[in-house]
């Protein structure tokens, strides 16, 4: 066997268990949620009902209720981005000290969203801390209950969602920052230019990369992380207020036991997902 | 106003509000660590009533949650899947960058947009797959679920890592009669600690909090992980909240004590691909 030949077969060998870790846990599922689709499957036993599931579930107010949360959701995403570019922005200019807060603007990164919706519900309660703070402020006969309301509780999922993200977004904007050439800025301002022109001109365009990166992540995220904060914080209500996408998918799947729906739903995130997943290649490209 | 004052202490009253806005922010970002003591420091009655310190919730805390537990199985979850993840994502990542065959560029991009792929949107079949295995009874379905979960990204920040590797020293070691398993194992595991330590760090911090997973493939409640078991207490709403607390806290070190020993590993990771 010539060296080529047997450099190449090491390849396949090493690549193969990954290559069958993902096909069979990632790949295969993604092909029976398709089959599944189009049948009525309690997990057990399956029968073919053709396209009848798709109209039915694009007659379900609940897909609708929860394609309109997430769509709502979608607001927030602006403030999880601007809000940690200003903190990176605060931590970058390096005052006494700078190390300390960013390790602790980073430690609530490290804990689990579970435990971050405990705190959030603490917040947010009848008795929590925004009510304290409130009254605080002279406004005693105000008493806010956001996460009872259905108006309200998808705002207090949001907030909860931005804080969660703050710590992973001025990371990375940091670390966009640390590459920014400092004699750049220095040359502007000798030209006379201000903080403001500076950041402007030179420093925004600059974290582009970083910017669209931290836009994508917290997208997906929004799509596919919030699971752990609606189950702790809301289970989905009060009604379907907080119910998105993936909760939906866990809803109808383990609470309704409609499994063919819910694979179903779960295409329908695929979709979404993959749609991003697009966008963010050809951003990267257009970059290169 | 601001004109009229010198530039040096124009620069110093700057700094004051530099420096306030960021013991602001750092205030809010330690709250939930500040709530989580406080409030663990109360009996349910002194929660309830609002002042009062007590040490109650810590000391029953083992009947109020199964802890030690829980804790144990996390581990146990957390460093099979890791292992799996390394032992399976190394040497692909080794071989779509140093050993590439026919068709392994495209075998690579289809690997790596599986990173794309959240696992609710493959929950159904993926459950019911993993069940039929017979695997949701102990630990193993979660393990594998964690590991196929992890494996894309880990072969692609292995394979990126290893592309600066010179093809001279896998082709010595060849000479050198130590063959593929042996340039892996002596040559480029040495290399690749950095890139092990990445992943290992940010699959720990996934791993250890996640809830998904763990809720849905582990089906004995005597073998849940931690993050699992606070979830589930927390939405039956009949567990008292100082308790609650307590138990996050403790399900909270771990996480905060891998994090802030490698920090700089998981900045490299996030930001894997974009800073080169």
């Amino acid at each position: 066997m010539t060296l080529k030949r047997r450099r190449q077969l090491a390849g396949v060998v090493f690549a193969l268990p990954a290559i069958a870790l993902v096909v069979g846990f990632i790949g295969i599922p993604i092909g029976q949620a398709i089959y599944y689709s189009f049948t009525q499957w309690n997990g057990l036993t399956s029968t073919w009902i053709g396209t009848s599931t798709w109209t039915q579930a694009f007659h379900n107010t609940n897909l609708w209720t929860a394609l309109r949360n997430n769509g709502l959701l979608l607001l927030s995403v602006p403030f999880a981005l601007a809000i940690p570019l200003c903190i990176a922005v605060l931590l970058h200019q390096r005052v006494a000290g700078w190390r300390i807060f960013r390790s602790i603007y980073f430690l609530p990164t490290a804990i689990s969203w579970v435990v971050l919706g405990l705190v959030a519900e603490r917040f947010f309660a009848y008795q929590g801390t925004l009510n304290s703070i409130i009254h605080a402020l002279g406004f005693s006969h105000v008493s806010t209950n956001m996460l009872g309301y259905e108006s309200e509780a998808l705002i207090a999922l949001g907030i909860t969602f931005v804080f969660t993200m703050i710590g992973t977004n001025t990371m990375l904007f940091l670390t966009g920052l640390a590459t920014l050439d400092p004699s750049l800025e220095e040359a502007a301002r000798i030209d006379g230019a201000g903080r403001w022109r500076i950041f402007r001109s030179i420093t925004l365009p600059h974290l582009r990369r970083f910017i669209q990166l931290a836009f994508v992540m917290t997208v997906i995220a929004l799509f596919s992380a919030l699971f752990s904060l609606i189950f702790v914080m809301t289970g989905g209500g009060p009604g379907y207020a907080t119910t998105t996408m993936e909760f939906l998918i866990y809803e109808t799947g383990f609470n309704q036991g409609d499994f063919g729906t819910a694979a179903l739903y779960g295409l329908i995130l695929f979709v979404i997902t993959g749609i991003v997943g697009v966008v963010q290649l050809r951003l990267i490209g257009s970059n290169e | 106003m601001t004109t009229l004052m010198p530039p040096k202490r124009q620069r110093k009253i700057g700094r004051w509000i530099l420096f306030g806005s960021m013991m602001v922010v750092a205030v809010i970002m330690l709250y939930p660590f500040w709530i989580m003591i406080i409030t663990s420091l109360k009996s349910e009655s002194q929660f309830l009533s609002g002042g009062g310190f007590s040490w109650l919730s810590w000391s029953t805390l083992t009947s109020v949650i199964p802890i030690g537990q829980e804790v144990l199985s996390s581990t146990i979850v957390c460093s099979s899947s890791i292992l799996i993840i390394l032992c399976v994502g190394l040497p692909a990542g080794f071989a779509f960058s140093k050993l590439r065959f026919r068709m392994s560029t495209v075998v690579f991009l289809v690997i790596v947009s599986a990173m794309m792929v959240p696992l609710q949107a493959i929950l159904m079949p993926e459950f019911v797959n993993v069940t039929k295995l017979g695997l949701t009874g102990g630990y193993f379905g979660a393990i594998l679920v964690y590991a196929a979960l992890g494996t894309p990204f880990s072969v692609f920040l292995f394979s990126t890592y290893f592309r600066g590797v010179p093809d001279e020293l896998i082709e010595a070691g060849i000479v050198d009669g130590l063959g593929y398993f042996g340039v892996t194992w002596r040559l480029i595991v040495p290399i690749a600690v950095p890139a092990i330590a990445t992943v290992t760090v940010l699959q720990f911090i996934q791993i250890w909090d996640d809830l998904l997973v763990g809720l849905l493939f582990i089906q004995n409640t005597s073998e849940r992980p931690i993050t699992v078991g606070l979830a589930v207490l927390s939405a039956g709403r009949t567990t008292s909240i100082p308790a609650l607390m307590a138990g996050s806290i403790v399900s909270a070190v771990p996480a905060m004590v891998v994090y802030l020993g490698f920090q700089r590993y998981l900045v490299k990771g996030l930001t894997m691909g974009i800073d080169r």
